[in-house]
């Protein structure tokens, strides 16, 4: 019931974030000097006539504040409105969303499986060999440009061939076996899970080595050594569990981050996913268009890190005998 | 066993990195040959196809060598990709390039001479104003109903002429604000008449055709509705097509691909049904990089070269299994062009400084200016050698180009003279400073982001500081520059490209017609279409016209011929030059006639895979 509660507080508090949010982005959009018409009017075949009906289906000639309103009003009632091409943003937005979700649940579950272990394993062994070579190797991986990074994996791919060059499907995917289907999509995934996998791989091993270092030096770790307790307990049921809380409130932050801040490497591979879409429409200015995407990242946003906390009450009982309120 | 693991490791690595430099190391065999003669010339076209009529059925035969049927060819579109398949309502290249894969006009362009040919029509007469289009028999839709006169007077008088999606077509048929008329003599007639005689009307008579029976339930519901009709979110298995190709799937942001129309009207010269390939995929690629690397890694099948690349294609060719082909200068422009206004704005100020407005409609000026600039130059080193000098309105291409009016090399003291002529002169420092002393400077923009235009302006910048101007050269934001083009005129000099029509001067009269959307060098704000003119401006205002509305094309080309001298000797655009269009296509394609006119893939029916993969 408690937490259901704080979940109701936490949603409501969430709401003027969102309405400031929105406020912001769309005066500033509106006020850049993008003109969502710039193309047609250099094009010598379009004529005066239709860049007029343009304008006015687009309601590019009411004052800012008007159109402001207008949207917000079509939003709340849950309608995202039309693309400047006509075209309804909510579909638009679902063709997208599915392809960037599987990239982020890929990158995110490869990075905690080797990333946290790896973490514990540096932090065990403070000093050693493997400890240092974990060092250089995350630091290689923290230091490579994320662009650049996926530039040199993109021209090993046209070199050898062993990979597609960008996208996501093959152009015959729609007559595949299911089988060959699955094959085909991680064949085009390998390259930009690679580049997102090793920028976040390293910043998460570092996260967890610090932390359980930090953890394993506090007084109750060496107070249950000295009591006689296993390493293996020590480690892996009083340290670790102390250690990972930090972790969580990265999760959330790295879900919402993953959804837009891989547009980059979705552009190089070329990835039919929402960081391109975004891109292309804030070029247009497609007002519709950026207000959902951006309104989604605020949103995916809150929602993360409200997960976040929320695994955090499951995890940690002295957030629940507090009241739940962190 | 620990070392092991490094070894191991160490290999791997290696492994990779050899294998992705390892390519066969081909003997540099020259200096990078960026010269390419044009191959458009050498091209031997097929004989004109001819229509035969086989149990009924007006065919349409294809005289190009017979070829094998199956496989598929990749091409690509840079940006986003089409916004809508609705032939109506496309607005952008990409998507008009979508639906005239899958929408026959009743006219096409002849690839060797620009002439209208039929395509849909079995033949078309012109009586006068008349314009009488004889229909192919027996020929069906993709989904196997009949294609007769209803289909185009639907088209024509309930879709274009009733104003639904784009109106530029309708728009720019009004003649003396009336618009032509059409009506179905029999089922496979229809007659078009004009109300005076208007030339590039024939041309735009390859305006694609809908199926009304599956148009009309969308125009009944208007226009909104119609707007998004066929949209990008439409079941490709609602798409009934007369092309050649069908919509089979669109995968946003990835690809198109279409599956030949079963029932298409072009055959061969075995009478077999064509196209011969089975599918057309575009695949729709982000940036020209990308597009490069897809064709390198062989998923292209088709490539418009620019820049250095053509070069690295080129060296390679001959060790490579594809071809590269010259299609001489494309219809794009890059031109100079200075502000002639002398209006105020609504706060009644000028929109031009006006001491600067004095520099800018001083003919000597502009030719001074014009003078200086070394295009040869800037071909070479901006272009690559990839791109011809050009000195006149219509594109090198055009089959109305003016050819008597000559090139001319740079030439400061010209330039000088000129200047002498109106007054200026130099000071001590070399400054160049008008008969009331005022230095001359000014602001000098382009886009920022098109590396071209920008190089342009540095060496535009250079030239005309060799004269003692002093050029502020400043690339700004796209959108921002497209706004003070058209809307606040608050700009001394531009670079800008425009692309045009090899075929239809008339095209061009949003900019050369002095109340156009896009008179740049003079643009007239509403509430300013009366004001005063230049003499050479009514001039071409009057010629423009006349040109649209002679009939015969050597009446028509003494027309423009006249426009461009006049643009020629006026200067209110300073022309720089035109890219030469590069394209690659891999060797197993055959029946490939690459036009100047029409680029390389116009005849998609007719191309086919000759080779060990399909």
């Amino acid at each position: 019931m408690q937490v259901f509660l704080y979940i109701l507080k936490r949603i409501l508090q969430s709401i003027p974030l969102l309405i400031i949010v929105s406020l912001i982005s769309f005066f500033i959009i509106r006020l850049s000097p993008v003109d969502p018409l710039a193309e047609l009017k250099l094009n010598p075949s379009v004529s005066k006539e239709t860049l007029q009906k343009e304008t006015e289906r687009l309601g590019l000639d009411k004052p800012i504040i008007v159109q402001y309103g207008k949207w917000a009003k079509s939003f709340v009632k849950g309608d995202l409105g039309i693309t400047s091409n006509g075209e309804q943003v909510s579909t638009k937005l679902k063709e997208r969303i599915p392809n960037t979700l599987l990239l982020a649940v890929v990158v995110i579950f490869m990075t905690w499986i080797v990333g946290v272990p790896l973490g514990v394993i540096a932090a065990l062994k403070w000093k050693s060999p493997v400890d240092r070579i974990l060092t250089v190797l995350t630091s290689i991986g923290m230091a490579i440009p994320s662009f650049f990074f996926a530039v040199l994996l993109l021209l090993f791919a046209v070199k050898t061939g062993w990979f597609p060059v960008g996208g996501l499907t093959s152009s015959n995917f729609a007559e595949m076996s299911l089988g060959g289907k699955i094959w085909d999509i991680a064949h085009h995934l390998v390259l930009p899970v690679t580049v997102l996998f090793t920028i976040s791989l390293a910043g998460l091993q570092r996260q967890m080595r610090a932390n359980l270092l930090d953890v394993l030096d506090s007084d109750y770790v060496k107070f249950a050594k000295a009591k006689g307790l296993s390493e293996f307990k020590v480690v892996y049921k009083h340290a670790l569990r102390n250690a990972i809380n930090p972790m969580i409130t990265l999760l959330g932050f790295e879900f919402a981050g993953l959804l837009s801040g891989a547009a980059l490497t979705e552009y190089v591979f070329q990835y039919p996913g929402l960081g391109r879409l975004i891109l292309e429409a804030v070029l247009r200015s497609d007002i519709n268009l950026v207000m959902a995407s951006l309104m989604m990242g605020a949103i995916m946003l809150i929602a993360g890190n409200l997960i976040a906390d929320i695994l955090l009450i499951i995890t940690d009982p002295r957030i629940r005998v507090k009241g739940g309120v962190s | 066993m620990k070392k092991w693991v490094y070894v191991v490791l160490v290999l791997v690595f290696c492994g990779l990195v050899l294998k992705a430099c390892l390519h066969r190391d081909y003997p540099e065999t020259m200096q990078a040959q960026t010269n390419i003669k044009s191959d458009v010339e050498m091209v031997v076209f097929p004989p004109a196809q001819k229509t035969v009529t086989i149990n009924g059925v007006d065919y349409l035969q294809s005289q190009a060598p017979i070829g094998k049927f199956g496989g598929e060819i990749h091409s690509s579109t840079i940006g986003e990709g089409p916004k809508t398949f609705n032939p109506f309502n496309s607005k952008d290249n990409i998507s008009s390039l979508m639906s005239e894969v899958m929408y026959d006009g009743l006219l096409s362009t002849d690839a060797e001479t620009g002439e209208p040919i039929p395509k849909l029509a079995k033949s078309f007469e012109i009586i006068g104003n008349d314009y009488i289009i004889h229909l192919r028999k027996g020929i069906r839709w993709s989904d196997g109903k009949e294609i007769t006169a209803d289909d185009v007077l639907f088209t024509w008088q309930n879709i274009i002429f009733d104003g639904f999606g784009n109106t530029s077509t309708r728009d720019s048929l009004v003649i003396d604000g009336q618009l032509p008329t059409v009506e179905k003599i029999d089922k496979y007639t229809v007659k078009f008449s004009t109300i005076k005689p208007f030339a590039p009307f024939i041309r735009m008579l390859s305006t694609p055709i809908a199926p009304k029976h599956v148009f009309a339930p969308a125009v009944k519901k208007g226009k909104d509705y119609f707007y998004t009709f066929l949209s990008t979110n439409s079941d490709p298995k609602t798409f009934v097509t007369s092309g050649a190709f069908k919509l089979k799937e669109y995968v946003p942001a990835q690809r198109v691909v279409f599956e030949r129309n079963p029932n298409y009207y072009m055959i061969n010269k075995n009478n077999e049904k064509l196209p011969y390939l089975n599918r057309l995929v575009y695949f729709i690629v982000a940036d020209l990089n990308n597009e490069v690397l897809k064709f390198e890694g062989g998923e292209l099948d088709v490539i418009n070269l620019q820049g250095a690349n053509v070069a690295r294609f080129k060296e390679r060719e001959a060790h490579s299994d594809y071809k590269i082909y010259n299609l001489g200068p494309s219809t794009g422009t890059m031109f100079l062009t200075m502000n002639l206004n002398d209006r105020k704005n609504n706060e009644g100020k000028y929109y031009v400084n006006p001491i600067k407005q004095k520099w800018f409609r001083d003919l000597n000026f502009r030719l001074a200016c014009d003078y200086a600039i070394d295009r040869k130059n800037m071909v070479l080193n901006i272009a690559n050698g990839l791109g011809e000098p050009l000195y006149t309105a219509e594109s090198l291409n055009s089959i109305f180009l003016n050819k008597k009016l000559q090139p001319y090399p740079k030439d400061l003291n010209k330039a000088r003279e000129y200047l002498i002529k109106s007054g200026f002169y130099w000071d001590k420092k070399g400054h160049l400073r008008d008969k009331d002393g005022n230095h001359v400077e000014f602001d000098l923009y382009t886009n920022a982001g098109n590396t071209e235009r920008e190089a342009i302006g540095v060496m535009v910048k250079q030239d005309l500081e060799d004269l003692g101007m002093k050029v502020n050269f400043k690339p700004i934001e796209f959108n921002t520059l497209v706004n003070k083009l058209v809307n606040t005129l608050d700009w001394d000099m531009v670079i800008m490209g425009l692309t045009g029509s090899p075929l239809e001067p008339n095209g061009g009269k949003n900019v050369w017609l002095s109340d156009g959307t896009l008179y740049m060098f003079n643009q007239r704000l509403e509430g300013d279409e009366k004001s005063p003119r230049f003499d050479w401006e009514n001039e071409i205002d009057e010629i423009y016209i006349k040109g649209a509305l002679a009939t015969s094309f050597e009446e028509r080309k003494k027309y423009y011929d006249e426009y461009q001298r006049i643009a020629y000797e006026q200067k209110p655009f300073i022309y720089i030059y035109s890219p030469i269009i590069i394209t690659a296509i891999r060797t197993k394609f055959k029946n490939i006639f690459p036009s100047g006119l029409t680029g390389i893939t116009y005849n998609l029916e007719e191309i086919y895979i000759d080779g060990e993969d399909k």
